[in-house]
């Protein structure tokens, strides 16, 4: 203490906060869901129709002609033609791999999603659709499937657009010289209850088994078919939802200190649960857009990663967008090859790992249900 | 009840009535009607509080007499049916949320926090009005967290979770973060509550030391009025949601006030604190 000036040891406390939150359980978290990640992953791209060993499909991962080749990125991430590329690498880099990007966006999506929520209306078991979300989107799912078969074309925009208008839908009936989270939460379960009821109804009218099939991929979650298409069409929202998130952390945390001593600190509290709100409307509608409506994920990690790292929005958010990933690339593994060649929709497996271990956690804790 | 049009005019240059001695005032009630929205009569009415610039005021009275709500209503964390309050002559209502939250503080009765939260980010949250949506802490924050932690005395707990901490303790750590918002105004509902008497006397310390170092305006709602009559400048007595009396304590706290206030036969000594004896059990 003695051979530092106070200029020297302050200015290390600052420093000390941008970065000290880091610590030990964060970084292993993050490490573990990492190599998930490159398991899942390596296992998706080795299996599947077109069999290769697992030192071809690495050779292809890491094939120079792709990735030393900024056209080709061009390629995937902005679209247009393909130059030649060797038929392995092709497999690898335009079916195989997008869909374990898409699972490691949608996860992360969620996770995110599922935190804030949880932080918004101050309940554990909040997750990305309990304000309507995932009903107002699969109502227009069904909508678009069943009555107006001619938009087809543009169902995963509408099925996002239909989880936010749900949400809209949700804050106004909520509101009554402002909000709170049980009337939100109340109201979320009144707007859920109508569409699920309009959805269900709907499947009556539907006499092609095709369509119901359909509908139903949309609707438990599915990344079958998935590519590049899908990583062009959430990339950019993640991207922003992603960024938000990570920069409001500390508005969540206050959030967490409760309305009053929220409001006493001079939050406009009003405008930020809104704004957060939005926030996580937004992450899951991507989601939604390019795999129909996942359930569980959102649920369930954010819930893993607190009981890792703490109830610290800087750390858990950084947690969940490592562990949303690992959950959904490693239930995908499972959706595509446990039944092979009959291909799961993914929201399949995530209900039956997420179940069993809400249980786990459920006999496990004795005060769960606390933020 | 007083007029509305003048309030704005008289808000500045009011000074203390009872006792005559000019007092300026931070903040001002005026003609003030609360009430919740489950209830349907009106909760509190009062036609003029104040809060003298540089003193102690203690809020004093029996349970549901109003004055949680009253400092509630003066915080802005309820806005009155009728009147207004006004800050440093200005209307709270035209302030905006974090200027208001960096010029008057608040430490509610309850609160409640992450239990894996440290103490040293709880004071940091304090910070909350000094900064901007996606700003970092900077020097000042860190200045300024120090001195509420080393203030408030929980420098040995700092990094302690809250969870762990004890009722005393983790009272001061609420301490520490609201001192760290460093405001001219700071209102306290009931901060010893529920405390034993070493931490209780702790936490008047910190509040006392906070108000003669930097002068800051404290109103504090107390329960035990002999404690109040001790500790603070001014005393405002209230019943059934109405000002009984206002002024210093030794002209606040009489036989008459504990009879008609607190309905307890009690002789009132000075001695020269005051000491509170009831005549007899009730």
């Amino acid at each position: 203490m003695s051979g530092t000036t106070p200029t020297e040891q302050s200015s290390g406390s600052v420093l000390n906060r941008l970065f000290g939150w880091i610590d030990g359980s964060l970084v292993s978290l993050c490490l573990a869901s990492l190599v998930v990640v490159v398991v899942g992953g390596l296992i998706q791209v080795s299996f599947g129709a077109f069999s290769m060993t697992i030192g071809e499909a690495w050779r292809a991962v890491f094939d120079p002609a792709v990735i030393f080749d900024p056209q080709v990125w061009q390629v995937f991430l902005l679209g247009g033609e393909l130059p030649d590329l060797s038929r392995r690498t092709l497999i690898v880099w335009n079916i195989r791999l997008p869909r374990v990007f898409v699972a490691a966006l949608v996860g992360a999506n969620l996770a995110i999603s599922g935190a804030i929520f949880q932080a918004v209306t101050r309940n554990e078991l909040a997750s990305p659709f309990i304000l309507g979300v995932s009903s107002g989107a699969g109502l227009l799912i069904l909508l678009t499937l069943v009555v107006f078969s001619g938009l087809a074309a543009y169902l995963p925009l509408l099925a996002a657009l239909g989880g936010m208008f749900a949400f809209v839908l949700v804050y106004l009936i909520a509101w009554k010289n402002g909000t709170s989270p049980v009337r939100l939460v109340l109201a979320g379960v009144i707007v859920g209850t109508v569409f699920q009821s309009l959805q269900t109804g709907l499947f009556f009218f539907v006499d092609d088994i095709g369509v119901v099939q359909s509908a139903i991929a949309w609707t438990t979650g599915s990344l079958t078919g998935t590519d590049w298409e899908q990583v062009r069409m959430a990339l950019p929202w993640s991207i922003i939802a992603i960024g938000l998130a990570l920069g409001s952390s500390r508005q969540l945390n206050v959030l967490l200190l409760g309305e009053q001593t929220a409001r006493s600190l001079g939050m406009s509290i009003e405008k930020v649960r809104f704004a957060l709100s939005g926030v996580a409307v937004l992450a899951a509608a991507a989601s939604i857009a390019v795999a129909g409506i996942v359930g569980f994920v959102g649920l369930v990690v954010p819930h893993l990663v607190r009981n890792v790292v703490g109830s610290d929005y800087k750390r858990l958010v950084v947690g969940c967008l490592f562990a949303g990933p690992a959950l959904m690339v490693a239930a995908d593994v499972g959706a595509r090859l446990a039944l092979n060649p009959v291909q799961l929709p993914v929201g399949v497996v995530t209900g039956l790992v997420g179940g069993p271990y809400f249980l786990y956690l459920m006999r496990k804790q004795q005060n769960i249900g606390e933020v | 009840m007083a007029q509305h049009g003048e309030a704005d005019a008289t808000a500045d240059e009011h000074t203390g009535v009872e006792d005559g001695s000019a007092r300026e005032s931070a903040l001002t009630g005026d003609a003030l009607e609360l009430s919740y929205p489950t209830s349907e009569e009106p909760v509190v009415e009062c036609e003029r509080i104040d809060i003298p610039r540089g003193e102690i005021t203690a809020l004093v009275g029996p349970n549901g007499s109003g004055k949680s709500t009253l400092l509630k209503s003066l915080a802005k964390q309820l806005s009155p049916d009728t009147g207004n309050v006004y800050l440093d002559g200005k209307s709270i209502t035209e302030y905006d949320d974090k200027a208001f939250a960096r010029e008057l503080g608040l430490l509610s009765q309850q609160h409640d926090s992450p239990t894996s939260l440290t103490v040293e980010d709880l004071v940091y949250h304090g910070r909350y009005p000094h900064r901007s949506f996606f700003e970092q802490v900077n020097e000042d924050d860190h200045e300024a967290v120090e001195r509420a932690i080393d203030l408030a005395g929980v420098e040995h707990i700092r990094d302690k979770q809250i969870g762990n901490l004890s009722g005393g303790q983790s009272q001061l750590a609420w301490i520490a973060m609201v001192l760290a918002q460093d405001t001219d105004v700071l209102l306290l509902d009931e901060p010893t509550t529920y405390l034993d008497l070493h931490h209780q006397l702790r936490v008047l310390e910190t509040v006392r030391q906070l108000n003669e170092e930097r002068g800051v305006t404290v109103a504090v709602v107390l329960h035990d009025i002999a404690q109040a009559a001790r500790f603070a400048d001014y005393l405002v007595a209230m019943q059934d949601g109405e000002l009984y009396d206002w002024g210093p304590p030794r002209e606040v706290v009489t036989e008459e006030l504990l009879a008609d206030v607190f309905r307890v036969e009690a002789a009132v000594n000075y001695t020269p604190d005051p000491e509170i004896v009831p005549k007899h059990s009730l």
